[in-house]
């Protein structure tokens, strides 16, 4: 255990665990975009920035994106200092020229007061930010079937080849993890589009309600030893099975005692 | 452009088929044909296990792989400052008029790729011309077109 202090109060923490994770369990408000606990820390949004220093550093501050600095004894952190705002102003004044469009970088932005950019905005934007969540999180789920494609100011989160991702199953992590729900996709009938390739979603046996794609439910079951026909269910059939299986051990159970 | 891709199983022999020889693999690729080709994207996948996607990311983020095919001789006009103040915008101009193409671009037979580069560190011999791996300094919109004929005639350039 180390202990460190954070904007006047001393806390507890793990060693080796990252200032966010810190900040967040003591119920710090830390604006981070690329943060996802599923995945490795990353630093690429530079918001969860934050002032430390030490009793030794004689009056030194360094300033550190929190979702990576490992926390150390006697630290001592402000996350809402006035350089910290300023910090924060200017990286989100960025991410407004980049994405001036997008509802969610606006009410982070107006929150820290910044409500047109000073720079100027890109043409046509989308509004993707490149956080590379999308394509951390399907690195980590093991499909890797997006990534970011080009350098510099032609930088895109695009599937191989810019077509239909051959290793994709359809299984919307990306699309739910985005920051700024950049990356579309369609449910309609039994079929579902997302990165221009159609899958099929499989309809419960029970309800008809449909659940996720057959080529996600074909990864699952291969690669995470499930069986197959676990997914011929939905999650509300599965547990009413459940409960009826266990209702049905309760009464038999209560018929052999009496 | 005829590239054969039965050149490939050889380049892989080259090297342990692990993902670390992936720029290693892709270099000598874009050596043998000018270019990457899709297809043997994806045989590198296979071949190294390395996911597509990383592969797709990889050839597009450096500079030296090309999706599109390229000339078999790179000309690069240096625009930095000092060429710049010397005069690289004519001799761009000049090579692009000679060889029919903008910059960025490849001549229709495939000899050339004409491209502009920021600084090629030459600022003393400025303006510089750089066809592949040979400098050429202080170049003239007159030595420039004598310079093409004789990169396109010999080996070396």
């Amino acid at each position: 255990m180390v202990s460190l202090t954070i904007n006047g109060r001393v806390v507890q923490a793990n060693k080796g665990e990252m200032l966010l994770s810190v900040t967040r369990r003591e119920g710090i408000d830390i604006p981070a975009l690329c943060h996802h606990d599923a995945v490795e820390p990353f630093g690429a949004c530079r918001l969860c920035m934050v002032e430390i220093t030490k009793a030794e550093w004689d009056g030194w501050t360094n300033y550190v994106a929190a979702c990576l600095y490992p926390v150390e004894d006697g630290l001592i952190v402000q996350t809402h200092s006035s350089k910290v705002n300023e910090l924060r102003r200017t990286v989100l004044d960025l991410l407004l020229a980049r994405c001036p469009n997008s509802p969610e970088i606006r009410q982070l932005a107006a929150e820290y007061g910044v409500t047109q950019t000073a720079y100027e905005e890109i043409p046509d934007a989308d509004n993707c930010i490149l956080c590379g969540l999308c394509t951390r999180v399907c690195e980590r789920l093991g499909f890797k079937a997006i990534s970011t494609v080009g350098r510099g100011h032609d930088k895109v989160v695009a599937p191989p080849l810019k077509e239909a991702p051959p290793d994709c199953v359809g299984c919307l992590s990306c699309a739910q993890v985005c920051p700024t729900n950049v990356i579309q996709y369609e449910d309609e009938g039994n079929k579902r589009t997302i990165w221009n390739k159609s899958f099929e979603l499989i309809a419960c046996k029970e309800c008809g309600k449909q659940t996720i794609t057959r080529d996600f439910a074909e990864a699952l079951s291969s690669q995470r030893n499930i069986p197959e026909d676990y997914f011929e269910l939905c999650d509300e059939c599965h547990r009413r099975e459940l409960s009826v299986k266990m209702g049905s051990i309760v009464s038999w159970s209560r018929e052999a005692a009496s | 452009m005829n590239h054969d891709l039965d050149k490939l199983p050889e380049i892989y022999e080259r090297y342990p088929r692990t993902p670390q020889s992936l720029i290693a693999v892709l270099q000598d690729i874009q050596k043998e044909f000018h270019f990457l080709p899709t297809e043997a994207l994806k045989r590198t996948a296979e071949e190294l296990n390395v996911p597509l996607s990383k592969v797709f990311s990889v050839s597009t983020f450096y500079n030296a792989f090309s999706l599109h095919p390229r000339g078999e001789k790179i000309i690069r006009v240096c625009v930095g400052t000092t060429c710049h103040i010397r005069g690289a915008k004519q001799i761009q101009e000049q090579l692009e008029n000679h060889l029919k193409i903008k910059a960025g671009e490849t001549t229709e037979d495939k000899k050339f790729t004409l491209e502009v580069v920021a600084c090629v560190g030459a600022c003393a011999m400025a303006p510089v011309v750089a066809v592949d791996e040979t400098y050429h300094g202080g170049v003239t919109v007159a030595s420039c077109r004598k310079l093409v004929k004789k990169s396109k005639k010999g080996k070396k350039s």
